[in-house]
């Protein structure tokens, strides 16, 4: 019976390890390898083994672009997380202000963003918003008298305008995560505070904040870590093949993308990619941590 | 009495910055909508309005019957059934011996899984390539399936697993004493009580599915096979000018299934969502 017991937990792991170790294990082993050699379009099938160049054209030329396609990352990553945060709380306290009648109404509006398929959101926006022709910026802009923008053709401007799409897609699971937070928040405390008349910044500064950020901590990670991982919003609207727009920005994983099935570097791009697989873990570690002492 | 009418102001001042809000939200989809349902030459005419001047079906005339929709939205549900089935297979009875048993190697083992899953899916399409084409698999929505039901495996069996530590183990206990075997239990008890779990899992994955496009578009050869996800995706690279309002239909069919879902399941998404990412 003991014996038995020994190897039929593992038995019951079999079907989805195997499945983990094609489409998972492999490919990072597969693009460990490939960032050990000079695999590019010259080198298709006679690539060799040249050791750690790629890494070290990686991290130590800057003609390489990696490094400022890092900066951009966490620039990104970091105005997008702050952004989102701030007004998400403001507007989830806003929907949970006492006496606000329909604020059940305009909860289930917010949501829609989410609920529309990513890549159907991104395409919606490249026409019907950022457009020249069909976009409906435009459009508002003509009306006003003002001249046509091409929202997404140089990196400033393609960045902002990225960044407005990520925000309206990913704001509704914030507002739904910090309005359940707050919904859970104990009233009385409130209470205690009105009658010592402590006004609404310092009410909220002082006894909302700590109470749902433990809440909020494990969705803002999970948030952090997406926003960071974001390819589809940066490849669709500026990337796509045969509809560059001009911008050249990149984020490190549009970098690793484009090296791989743009200028066919496959060393190059396994090397990043390698990096990029680093950063999330040791940053996952780090957040791990930091959640735990939470 | 003052502070009451200061109490009114203040929330007339929110509601109205709320339809604002909510306005300015809807802006892209109800734009969207209203070009779906317009003749050909509204979309570049400089009128900002949101009602369609001529209303006509033509779009969605041309996208259900000129363009193969109907055979991409049959491709998107033999790809998601496919994938949801294989995913919970492998992945229901890992989670239930890691939520179970304690064996050597199973909290080194889960912790690995998560740290695998961190490699950004993008960026393993290359050598996803070449073992579809190593196992003659490329261009077959079999290989897809395995290459979808594989990426979607860890957060499935975390979810899961989660779901299972909380159901109690006694309930288990009483019908061993009844004489049934490991599978038939969870087949007959487990399943069950983990409903709420495996309906958020099936979901996920579901969503997961009906959306990817990029694989689908590399891994499939012929566009005849391509998913909604793939189908749309092509339908706006060749030429989006003159696609753009039959495009728009075409987006409104294909979230509509999955509006009517999310908004069904909402309140477990939150919960379920964050519940595998951070615990243990």
């Amino acid at each position: 019976m003991k014996q038995k017991l020994r190897w039929k937990p593992w038995l019951y792991c079999v079907p989805a390890l195997l499945l983990i170790l094609i489409v998972i294990a492999f490919p990072i082993v597969y693009t460990g390898w490939i960032s050990l050699t000079n695999m590019n379009l010259y080198h298709w099938a006679d690539y060799q083994v040249i050791g750690l160049d790629n890494y070290v054209r990686a991290l130590f030329k800057f003609d390489s672009g990696f490094l400022s396609a890092l900066a951009t990352t966490l620039v990104w990553t970091v105005f997008n997380m702050v952004i989102q945060i701030g007004a998400g709380f403001f507007i989830a306290l806003g929907l949970n202000a006492p006496g606000l009648k329909l604020s059940r109404v305009y909860k289930t509006l917010l949501m829609v963003p989410w609920a529309v398929p990513a890549y159907i959101s991104i395409l919606l926006w490249r026409v019907g918003m950022f457009n020249t022709e069909f976009g409906i910026l435009n459009k508002f802009l003509s009306v006003l008298g003002f001249d046509k923008v091409d929202f997404l053709a140089s990196n400033a401007i393609a960045f902002i305008s990225c960044m407005a799409l990520n925000l309206w897609m990913a704001l509704p699971f914030m507002i739904s995560t910090i309005d359940g937070a707050l919904q859970s928040v104990d009233t009385s405390l409130y209470e205690s505070a009105t009658l010592d008349g402590t006004g609404f910044w310092v009410r909220t500064w002082s006894i909302t904040v700590p109470a749902v950020r433990p809440i909020i901590a494990p969705a803002a990670v999970m948030t952090t870590f997406i926003t960071f991982k974001q390819f589809d919003i940066i490849y669709l609207l500026t990337q796509q093949r045969g509809y560059m727009t001009g911008a050249t920005l990149n984020t490190v994983i549009t970098y690793a993308h484009q090296n791989a099935f743009a200028s066919n570097n496959y060393g190059l791009s396994s090397a990043v990619s390698m990096l990029l697989f680093v950063v999330i873990i040791l940053f996952s570690i780090l957040t791990n941590r930091s959640l735990r002492e939470d | 009495m003052r502070n009451k009418r200061k109490n009114a102001a203040r929330l007339a001042l929110l509601n109205a910055a709320f339809i604002l809000l909510c306005l300015v939200t809807l802006v892209p989809v109800l734009y969207a909508l209203s070009i779906s349902f317009s003749g050909q030459g509204t979309a570049l005419s400089g009128s900002l309005s949101f009602l369609p001047k001529d209303p006509t079906l033509e779009n969605y005339r041309a996208i259900l019957f000129d363009k193969p929709f109907l055979r991409w939205l049959k491709n998107s549900l033999i790809l998601s059934a496919g994938t949801i089935a294989l995913a919970m297979l492998c992945a229901v009875p890992m989670a239930y011996a890691a939520s179970r048993w304690r064996f050597a190697g199973r909290r080194g083992m889960l912790r690995l899984l998560l740290v695998l899953n961190a490699f950004p899916q993008v960026l393993s399409m290359f050598a996803l390539f070449r073992v579809l084409r190593l196992t003659n698999t490329l261009n077959t929505h079999g290989g897809l399936v395995v290459i979808y039901a594989g990426s979607m495996c860890v957060f499935a069996i975390w979810n899961m697993k989660g779901y299972f530590d909380t159901i109690p183990k006694e309930i288990e206990e009483a019908s061993k004493i009844d004489g049934a075997g490991d599978l038939q239990m969870i087949v007959r008890i487990v399943l069950p009580l983990a409903r709420p779990a495996i309906i958020v899992t099936c979901v996920m994955v579901l969503i997961t599915v009906w959306n990817e496009y990029l694989f689908a578009t590399t891994f499939l050869l012929d566009s005849q096979s391509y998913s909604l996800a793939g189908g749309l995706y092509q339908l706006q690279s060749n030429d989006y000018s003159r696609n753009w309002s039959v495009f728009t239909a075409a987006s409104m069919l294909a979230s509509l299934p999955l509006l009517l879902i999310f908004f069904k399941i909402q309140k477990y998404m939150v919960s379920g969502l964050t519940a595998g990412g951070v615990k243990e």
